[in-house]
């Protein structure tokens, strides 16, 4: 369900998805988790085909946060669509996730 | 026909089979996915989740049995139902498909009508079959006494109050309502939604409540009435509980002060209020400022003060009010919310009003998630 390429100093992992929610939250964790615990914390989700966000995909996601900062890392969110990005805003999931329009030159 | 369009995976070499059975699901109301190899299969599944899968057993390169295979080592995949279609009424074929968990098989040569009402059955069976396990778990959580939405509003003196609450697809979720009196002076409301949906929302959203409930509790004893430190109390809790700081939920939570009409509000990762200015004939948001319950140890909560008028009105939501399904595709949009909103307030009967229009059967065949909203308004 990721695909994940390097750039610059952090990991851009891909989500393959259109929808993003309750049937994929589940393994979207999983995946994530093993690239933490692989080593790679400082990582950048696309969610360039996404078209929806469910709210257990969102736990999914700040959850996957959560255990990378406690190995010092950090996730943040690229290419949200014009939806989504409004609910991110609304429910504050702003000021938890750093969102970037397009992929930065540095994420730290 | 079910509710919801169904989404139906056709995998099939032979484009004209593919092309034969799309237009007739189609016809019948179904989303049709076609994939003439099971390369195209897989790559359709890696966006879509259909509700069934419809492939034949012979395929060049990866066949049928290869195809249900892979499917069910797939942790997301595996519990679509699988029916083979076949042109050949081979028994052990036919066994062999059955021994892979297929739910059934067809044989190419039924009549494509006959084809359509097999499907349906088989996904009214599997639907009943969903219905029976709710019912007995609803029962045993009935026996408990479980329940995340109270059985009727609060009485307070001078103010209408009244809330609404539908779950998705009839499960019960993660949106929880409590109203708790104090005294005569304040009461306090609670809606929130544990992210998820369906039975391990559902089962998490007691948690929450316990713990929103003994806080207001524990902190109204200790006289500290502020929405803001109560719920940063809450967040803090939430964020050191190994099990819950996993799990996350929006909060709002508002207090109610009868004698002033003051409504105190804070919020956690919800969306905003509307309020109601019956002096201007004209909606606001309010919006609070506070993260999700346990993201953070620090949740950053401030403290809204509403002074309600008479005849003003606050409306409070859960998320899944403001997501909607049209032609297939999801979307969250407050701004359609509010609009559609708007003008039913207002009015004596705005309670209603919103009811039938955002509770409709119509309407319920559209919902996506847990849908939660608690009415006030002053008299």
């Amino acid at each position: 369900m990721l695909e994940t390429s390097k750039h610059n100093s952090y990991t851009v992992a891909t989500l393959l998805i259109k929808e993003a929610n309750l049937d994929v939250a589940e393994q979207f964790k999983t995946e994530m988790l093993q690239l933490v615990d692989k080593g790679i914390s400082q990582i950048v989700v696309n969610f360039e085909n996404v078209v929806y966000v469910d709210s257990s995909f969102l736990g999914a996601l700040v959850s996957v946060l959560k255990y990378a900062m406690s190995k010092g890392g950090d996730i943040a969110v690229a290419k949200l669509n014009k939806d989504i990005n409004n609910l991110f805003s609304l429910i504050r999931m702003n000021k938890v996730f750093k969102v970037y329009n397009s992929f930065p030159d540095v994420f730290a | 026909m079910p509710q919801i369009q169904k989404k139906i995976l056709l995998v099939d070499d032979d484009r004209f089979i593919t092309m034969l059975f799309d237009k007739a699901l189609k016809s019948e109301g179904f989303q049709c996915f076609s994939a003439n190899s099971v390369s195209q299969a897989l790559e359709v599944l890696k966006t879509e989740m259909p509700d069934i899968i419809l492939s034949d057993y012979q395929m060049p390169d990866v066949d049928g049995f290869e195809f249900r295979s892979i499917v069910l080592t797939d942790k997301r995949l595996k519990n679509i139902p699988f029916v083979f279609l076949t042109s050949y009424t081979d028994r052990d074929m036919i066994q062999r498909g059955l021994d892979m968990l297929a739910v059934d098989y067809i044989d190419k040569e039924t009549p494509v009508p006959l084809v359509v009402s097999k499907l349906n059955n088989i996904l009214q069976a599997i639907r009943k079959q969903h219905e029976k396990s709710m019912y007995e778990i609803r029962v045993a959580a009935e026996a408990l006494n479980l329940s995340s939405v109270p059985a009727l509003p609060p009485e307070i003196e001078g103010f209408k109050v009244n809330f609404l609450y539908k779950s998705f697809e009839d499960y019960p979720g993660g949106d929880f309502i409590d109203f708790i009196k104090v005294d005569n002076r304040f009461t306090f409301m609670v809606l929130g939604d544990v992210m998820g949906k369906k039975w391990g929302a559902w089962f998490f959203s007691f948690n929450f409540l316990s713990y929103i409930r003994s806080a207001i509790r524990l902190c109204v004893f200790d006289g500290d009435y502020s929405t803001a430190s109560i719920i940063q109390k809450i967040n803090k809790v939430i964020f050191m509980d190994p099990v819950l700081g996993d799990v996350l939920s929006t909060l709002s939570l508002l207090m109610i002060e009868q004698d002033t009409g003051k409504v105190y509000y804070s919020g956690a990762g919800d969306l905003p209020i509307i309020w109601y200015k019956a002096s201007e004939k004209d909606c606001n948001r309010v919006s609070s400022s506070g993260l999700l319950l346990g993201v953070m140890a620090d949740g950053q909560y401030n403290e809204e003060v509403i002074t309600l008028a008479s005849g003003d009105q606050l409306i409070v939501v859960s998320d899944g009010m403001i997501d909607f399904e049209v032609n297939g595709e999801k979307k969250s949009d407050y701004d359609l919310f509010f609009n559609s909103i708007k003008p039913k307030l207002g009015n004596g009967e705005s309670f209603d009003l919103i009811k039938d229009e955002t509770f409709s059967i119509q309407k319920s065949k559209e919902i996506v998630d847990d849908c939660s909203l608690i009415f006030i308004e002053r008299l």
